[in-house]
């Protein structure tokens, strides 16, 4: 092992143009310029803002059978079902009118009145994500909770038949 | 301000408030010239998919279009003339060979007007109903796209504030685009002034009866009260970025009372009542059946029923004679029922009667049972078309144009309905009609 001598004698041996190109390193890497954070502009959108495309009677079809029924129909029930959508001017109209023969068919899947007022938060965000795939914000939780708690006739079929009939479920 | 100035300014200011027009919640613009209309309802029957003159106004039957001689009129609903004698085949039986006996007293033409020869502005059938309800051509759109300028049912519903459910068209096929062309995509009309739509053979068909048949009553108040409000909730979240609106705007009650129609018509199907034609054997007779219903239950202020079966004529002209006796059937029994089954109707109602367009002069080479030739539409025949008119505010027993002196154009059915109805110079003065258009009372 090299005495601390023979280390100070081997230092004359860098030379000069040694020592220079050390210090400018030692100077360059000091003088890195201090970061500055900013925040990029971001706009914000009422919920459901990205969904821009408009269901076909088809997809509109299928997603509302699968919403009540957790099931899926056929292929040639969708094409037939499209037909009829088709043959009425007023498509919301007609869409009322599916969604009403849906709800007087055995298997629609929906909790009860009782279920739902056990926990309307519950219910609520449930609701959203199985209708419009997103989570409530905290003013539409707030007013559908008012909203059941003040009438005594709102059901869950009622609130389902709403989420169904929505624009925004017309979209995704 | 000096005194003289202030009243100056007041004047003007009171007197541009009576000038200007202005627009009230209900959608209805006021305009300044106003006026009321000739009839308090209005028909239109699309009549039937591709008429030849020859068959029609010129009573020529056979003679013109295969290598026969018999001549007549398979028409005398709508028009005067001796039906043909010999080889009957339009009618019902074995071989066709029974006429309808006649529905009314008096054809349509000795009750009303008869422009005898008018122009079609386009020999499709997609184009010419567009003439017929837009009052221009389509040239710029694909078959499965809504007219791009207003329809009459727009005008209508915008200019003169009347109810969706008070416009309707009644086609009778989902097929050729026809349910598309109950509103235009135009901007500063669209889907909040369009018609109610039915398609009956499938509304109330057998895919109706599966799918709409069904339906569970909510109660107007206790659910559907509820229902709308969280829908408005939910769609107001929604608003911000420029959803599409697919309603045409029935109020809920209109709604509701859509919905009993429709209960109703599935009741009256399953029982075999619905106010068909006695002949009712095709599905043009069963079209005007339903709309036969639809006008007595809505009592519209327009009403639009689409016809095609005569369309068979490209490869069966048996079945296109057939065809159109029973369209010419169908317009009877149409009329004969509002004026003896819809009082509020009998009166106050204009029937018009148009062909989309004409068909060809020369036949194709496909021959049907008979071994006659059927006709397609293409050529310069196929823009020979009449139009007709009877009933409120139309002259009776007035004949005009001839094969020589062509008086008229599709599009001008959209300013007579227009004229009709009492927006006639809202309709011309917005600016999309077809060149030279005019209300045909202006042709008189």
């Amino acid at each position: 092992m090299p005495s601390s001598r023979s280390r100070f004698r081997s230092f004359p041996h860098w030379g000069k143009a040694g020592i220079g190109a050390a210090l400018l390193l030692l100077f360059a890497t000091s003088c890195t310029k201090e970061l500055e954070y900013e925040l990029n502009e971001v706009q914000l959108n009422p919920p459901g803002t990205i969904k821009d495309n408009e269901k076909t009677n088809q997809q509109y079809a299928a997603i509302l059978h699968a919403n009540l029924f957790q099931d899926a129909m056929s292929a040639n029930e969708l094409y037939e079902l499209d037909q009829c959508i088709q043959s009425i001017g007023d498509k919301e109209l007609a869409r009322e009118v599916i969604i009403s023969n849906f709800m007087n068919k055995p298997g629609v899947i929906i909790p009860d009145d009782a279920t739902m007022r056990a926990n309307i938060d519950a219910f609520i965000i449930e609701t959203y994500n199985r209708f419009l795939v997103r989570q409530p914000t905290e003013a539409e939780k707030t007013w559908f909770r008012n909203y059941i708690e003040a009438d005594p006739n709102v059901t869950p079929e009622i609130i389902y038949f709403s989420f169904a009939m929505s624009n925004e479920y017309l979209f995704y | 301000m000096d005194r003289r100035k202030f009243i100056k300014r007041a004047g003007a200011a009171a007197a541009g408030a009576f000038v200007m027009p202005y627009i009230l919640p209900s959608g209805r613009l006021f305009a300044a010239s106003g006026g009321g209309g000739l009839s308090q309802h209005v028909v239109l029957v699309m009549f039937a998919g591709g008429v030849r003159q020859q068959e029609s106004i010129g009573l020529r039957y056979l003679a013109d279009a295969q290598t026969e001689v018999h001549e007549g009129n398979i028409l005398y609903n709508m028009l005067n003339g001796a039906a043909p004698t010999q080889k009957i085949v339009y009618g019902t039986g074995l071989g066709g060979i029974n006429p309808i006996p006649g529905l009314l007293g008096q054809s349509l033409e000795s009750q009303g007007t008869l422009f005898a020869e008018m122009r079609a502005v386009n020999a499709g059938h997609y184009g010419g109903l567009n003439s017929l309800l837009q009052g221009n051509q389509a040239m710029t759109q694909g078959l499965t796209s809504k007219p791009l300028n207003p329809t009459i049912f727009e005008y209508l519903r915008r200019h003169a504030g009347v109810q969706a459910s008070k416009t309707w068209f009644v086609g009778n096929t989902i097929g050729n685009s026809v349910p598309l062309l109950n509103y235009s995509v135009h901007p500063d009309y669209g889907a909040p002034y369009g018609a109610n739509f039915f398609a009956p053979n499938i509304t109330f068909g057998p895919l109706g009866d599966q799918y709409l048949s069904d339906a569970k009553v909510y109660h107007p108040q206790d659910q559907l009260a509820p229902m709308y409000e969280m829908k408005a909730f939910l769609d107001n979240s929604f608003d911000n970025v420029g959803n599409v609106a697919t309603g045409i705007g029935n109020t809920a009650d209109e709604k509701q009372d859509i919905k009993a129609f429709m209960v109703e018509m599935f009741s009256k199907t399953q029982n075999g009542t619905i106010a068909h034609p006695p002949v009712h054997d095709n599905g043009d007779a069963q079209t005007i059946g339903y709309a036969c219903e639809v006008m007595k239950w809505f009592k519209p202020t327009l009403t639009v029923v689409n016809m095609s079966s005569v369309d068979g004529c490209h490869g069966n002209f048996t079945g296109y004679l057939a065809s159109m006796h029973r369209a010419d059937h169908s317009v009877g029994h149409l009329w004969n029922y509002i004026q003896t089954q819809i009082p509020e109707m009998a009166g106050n109602t204009t029937i018009i009667v148009a062909p989309e367009c004409g068909r060809n002069d020369q036949p194709n080479a496909i021959r049907d049972e008979n071994d006659w030739y059927g006709y397609d539409h293409s050529d310069a025949n196929a823009l020979r078309v009449f139009g007709m008119m009877a009933g409120a505010g139309v002259p009776s027993n007035l004949r005009i144009g001839s094969e020589g002196n062509p008086v008229g154009i599709a599009t001008d059915v959209v300013p007579t309905i227009a004229e009709l109805l009492g927006i006639k110079s809202e309709v011309m003065s917005a600016g999309f009609l077809n060149p030279g258009t005019l209300s045909l009372f202006d042709r008189m």
